[in-house]
């Protein structure tokens, strides 16, 4: 009995080798976790039909029946799905990327992502490019300022949707003296003041308040704002690293500051709360619509572009996202709507005003540095 | 004749168990096994995260030592973590257990037993939210420990240590209730009754007889929360502050934010070792019988 | 005379300590209902935000009731589609993986408990490693694998996954139960003549009904409950949880408060009608006359 037990043993341990090797074979070894070298594919135009699926951050829309998505359904017979499944940029791409390497984009043929982000898909190989020849509509109401981009100079395959400032919230009532990023740091508000997740937007804003450009910023520099960053949270002085989030903070009262996005007031249920341009920084982010490689329909997304740069749409969306939109004509438009609006600084900001922001830029050097400071940071902000 | 069927029928015997295993070992490998090992070899390439060029396997085993540098004080935390809320649900769940099974009018046991995991079915985010609710720095509930004393005036109780380990404990103590209270309703109540006809204290009973009747229980519940909680991240991102983190946040972020998917390869396979490991000693400590069983039942 | 007396001072002074045994007597099941309220309050925090008026605030929750309160939200309940998609896709399929992962799990424990055979110490380790394994581990595995042997991402990807993770606690609850079953009980329907599959259906079972549909029920809330392994395996197919954290980071809309209300509310009402049901099958065994085995 012991000896067929051992030749049992011995067999079951043979067949679970040679499962492994042939589960190796099958596999693909190479590049897992990178990206396509295929040649970059070029959305299809045409007219629009049929079905399409778009992904877009929450609240980027106008919603309802009187929404842009039903008008467009209405307007052009496409059946449209719309989710509001980006939450955060890491997050979303992370999720979709075994899919993307695959060609799949899960059936979705738009969807918006911040501007770096978008760069770093199309690096990756996972989006297709733009024919301007397709958006008419698009390319012929684009505000000047926004044809080209630092991450897309030649606007190949990202189309601005709405975007905004990185600054800080203040909670007046609490402590109306916070007016830059430095304030943040002050151990009177320990405990008070949360920060966000996001690199470019956090560290950015950091390096500024240290007199440091980032565009010009060197690694270590970043390392050294990122190891500032640490002490605070040690030291307890940032209560939370957060998404969206913050916004629940500061309604509950639960904290006096945080940096955040200008657009998000409207999410604020607290009186007092304000949002502040910071007096040592100021940073930028941009979203953009992108049509990932596999997706469905193409005609559908590009027409469905044109749809929201007509300026009476972009101006719906943007009365209801109040972020900063790249269509021209809507100021005017909302000056007749809503003249407050129109005349709101932070969704209609001069050039002036945001000609020396940086663009939620990049650490420098190589992709492995990249790395490396992103590692540094996210120590920090997930333990 | 006879021998042929009686040989037939052995060979049935025999078959039976495997028969019964089948659908489960094959479920199990097909769906744990195996991408466990695309996960092993995953902790092994090497690459920069975000690269076209992508993780290509090279043996890699630095990604061991890398990605548990520093992480230290994080997994101590975790344990702390963990292990608290284990033993605050353990303590909270016997007694519960022991009610119900015990000392209620037996109609009311199984509705009670429902009212145990009724919470379940509202989904561990919302759970965790609206504690997340109930315990921000304005709420009614914190003023009252204030006034207790229980939590110093200017504190708070929302993103601390112990909201994450209080968010634990709510969260996994249906794990703790259900087993215990399995083999408690299967005691014999006459073992009991024996005890005390001995005259035994109800302490000295419940030491000397219900508790080692019920160990099978105790160490399945134990086990059930606190692997779990070690390796949840929710409670400590919802309810925790940013010096209140988990391993599991540290693994989430180095997949789902650094990319860097040999790493938290490494992370999760040091993790799953460090628990086993706690698994193999905590139930070399309560005796393999309590766990495994039945070396004497087949 | 004095006895009287006697008496009534010792019913005097016998009063507090009685009131006082009736506390020891009772501290557990008073305990029991203090522990169960515990458990209770999120949900009743989840039920009474549901009534909260959130008109202010987008009609998305929030932390305090300033505004008072409104039935709004109950009445256009399954208004947000993504939300109600979202809530159907988390009840098909929790019920599917119960179903099947109990069916497994509870074979899986009794050859466990019951039989020697090869290779039991690696089925033991089998069942133990998937609940050790952090889930955002298992999350991440599990679609790799998914997509390298294309299998459509959705429902099935889904189900696949929630059945693997919930089998293994299917069988240590069970198997809690069977370790050291009393045996003899069987001995003793085999001595009336009956088949090892009679014996099991109309012995074993019924005896083990309460660990199965405990585990049963375990698998259920966990497949409900479950966000990090779907949130990698779900494609676009959004449930309950996954629609909650998404919405979360913005503003939950209320209804999610009221159709998690109303997905509590419905479950009770489940399993009371169940136990009701339970109950009227156990009184109509107890008056129906012995009948002959």
């Amino acid at each position: 009995m012991s000896s067929n037990r051992k030749l049992r043993a011995l067999a079951l341990a043979l067949m679970a080798l040679a499962a492994t090797l042939v589960l190796a074979a099958c596999g693909d070894d190479d590049g897992v976790g990178g990206g396509t070298d295929d040649e970059v594919p070029v959305a299809q135009g045409g007219t629009a039909s049929g079905e399409v699926l778009i992904s877009n951050w929450p609240g980027y829309v106008d919603p309802g029946a009187n929404g842009t998505i039903a008008e467009f359904e209405q307007q052009s017979g496409v059946q449209t799905e719309y989710k509001e499944d980006v939450n955060d940029n890491v997050v979303f791409f992370n999720k979709l990327k075994p899919q993307l390497d695959q060609g799949d984009s899960g059936g979705r043929s738009l969807f918006v992502v911040t501007d770096w982000m978008a760069k770093r898909m199309y690096d990756l190989g996972y989006l297709q490019e733009i024919n301007h020849a397709d958006l008419p509509t698009v390319f012929e109401n684009i505000l000047p300022q926004f044809e080209e981009s630092t991450t897309d100079p030649e606007r190949k395959f990202s189309i601005p949707w709405q975007g905004g400032q990185t600054g800080i919230f203040v909670d007046t009532t609490e402590a109306p003296e916070i007016e830059s990023v430095s304030d943040l740091f002050d151990p009177k508000y320990k405990g008070k003041v949360t920060m966000l997740t996001e690199m470019r937007d956090t560290v950015t804003l950091i390096l500024q308040s240290e007199g440091i450009n980032p565009d010009e910023a060197t690694k270590e520099d970043w390392l050294a704002a990122i190891d500032k960053l640490r002490e605070a949270r040690d030291s307890g002085q940032i209560r939370r690293f957060t998404g969206n989030e913050y916004t629940e903070d500061l309604t509950s009262g639960n904290i006096v500051a945080a940096i955040g996005w200008s657009g998000d007031s409207s999410l604020i249920g607290r009186e007092g709360v304000e949002w502040r341009r910071p007096t040592d920084g100021c940073d930028l982010f941009f979203d953009q619509a992108v049509i990932p490689i596999g997706a469905p329909n193409t005609a559908a997304a590009l027409e469905f572009l044109n749809f929201a740069y007509t300026p009476e749409n972009a101006a719906d969306i943007t009365e209801y996202v109040q972020y900063v939109t790249p269509v021209e004509g809507v100021q005017e438009i909302l000056a007749q709507r809503d003249p407050k609006l129109a005349n709101d600084p932070l969704i209609f900001p001069s050039e002036a005003e945001i000609a020396d922001c940086s663009e939620d830029p990049d650490p420098p050097g190589s992709a492995e540095e990249v790395a490396e400071v992103d590692e540094a940071f996210q120590e920090v902000v997930s333990g | 004749m006879k021998k042929s069927a009686r040989s037939a029928a052995a060979l049935r015997r025999r078959l039976v168990p495997y028969v019964l295993l089948a659908p489960g070992a094959i479920w199990l490998t097909l769906f744990f096994v195996i991408p466990m090992y695309f996960m092993a070899e995953m902790s092994l390439r090497s690459g920069v995260p975000n690269t076209p060029e992508g993780f290509t396997f090279s043996w890699e085993f630095s990604n061991y030592a890398e990605a548990l540098a520093g992480r230290g004080e994080q997994i101590l935390r975790t344990f702390y973590y963990a292990g608290t809320a284990t033993i605050i649900a353990l303590l909270i769940a016997y007694p519960l257990a022991y009610a119900i099974a015990l000392k209620v009018n037996p109609r009311w046991r199984l509705p009670l037993l429902f009212a145990v995991i009724a919470p379940f079915f509202t989904t561990y985010l919302i759970r965790t939210i609206a504690w997340e609710t109930i315990l921000y720095d304005e709420s009614p509930i914190v003023d009252v420990l204030k006034v207790l004393t229980l939590v110093p005036e200017n504190g708070r109780v929302l993103d601390t240590g112990g909201a994450v380990i209080a968010g634990l404990t709510y969260n996994f103590l249906p794990f703790m209730v259900l087993p215990i209270y399995a083999s408690l309703e299967r005691v014999d109540t006459s073992l009991i009754e024996a005890g005390k006809d001995l005259y035994a204290s109800a302490r000295q009973t419940f030491l000397r007889v219900t508790l080692p009747l019920t160990m099978p229980g105790v160490v399945a519940g134990v086990l059930l929360t606190f692997i779990p909680a070690y390796g949840d991240y929710i409670n400590a991102e919802f309810l925790g502050g940013a010096n209140n983190t988990m391993i599991g946040n540290k693994i989430q972020s180095t997949y789902l934010e650094e990319s860097n998917y040999p790493e938290a390869a490494a992370l999760s396979f040091l993790m799953m070792a460090a628990v086993v490991i706690v698994v193999l000693v905590y139930i070399r400590l309560a005796g393999t019988e309590a766990f495994v069983g039945s070396e004497d039942e087949a | 005379m004095e006895s009287a007396t006697a008496t009534a001072r010792a019913s005097i002074t016998a009063t507090p300590s009685r009131a006082w045994s009736w506390l020891r007597r009772n501290a557990l099941s008073i305990y029991a209902g203090l522990a169960v309220a515990y458990v209770l309050i999120p949900i009743a925090v989840i039920a009474v935000f549901s009534f909260a008026d959130a008109s202010a605030n987008r009609d998305r929750l929030v932390f305090a009731i300033n505004d008072g309160f409104t039935l709004k939200y109950w009445e256009s309940a399954f208004s947000v589609p993504d939300l109600n998609n979202a809530m159907l896709t988390s009840i098909e399929l929790a019920a599917v993986t119960t179903t099947i992962a109990t069916a497994i799990g509870t074979l899986m424990a009794i050859a466990l408990v019951r039989y020697r055979y090869f290779g039991r110490k690696t089925s033991n380790l089998l069942i133990i490693l998937p609940m050790a394994t952090p889930e955002i581990v298992i999350g991440a595995a599990l679609l790799s694998m998914f997509l390298i042997y294309t299998v459509p991402l959705g429902f099935t990807s889904l189900l696949l996954a929630h059945v693997m993770f919930s089998i293994s606690f299917v069988v240590v609850v069970v198997r809690s139960r069977l370790i050291g079953f009393d045996r003899s009980i069987e001995d003793a329907a085999a001595d009336l003549g009956a088949t090892p599959v009679e014996t099991f259906r109309y012995v074993t079972l019924p005896l083990l009904a309460p660990a199965v549909i405990a585990g049963a029920l375990l698998a259920f809330a966990l497949s409900i409950d479950d966000f990090i392994i779907s949130d990698f395996n779900h494609g676009t197919l959004e449930t309950f949880p996954l629609y909650v954290f998404g919405a979360h980071l913005r503003g939950v809309p209320v209804q999610v408060n009221v159709l998690a209300t109303m997905l509590f509310t419905l479950t009770v009402i489940a399993i009371i009608l169940v136990l009701w049901q339970q109950r009227r099958a156990d009184r109509m065994v107890a008056v129906r006359p012995e009948q002959e085995v």
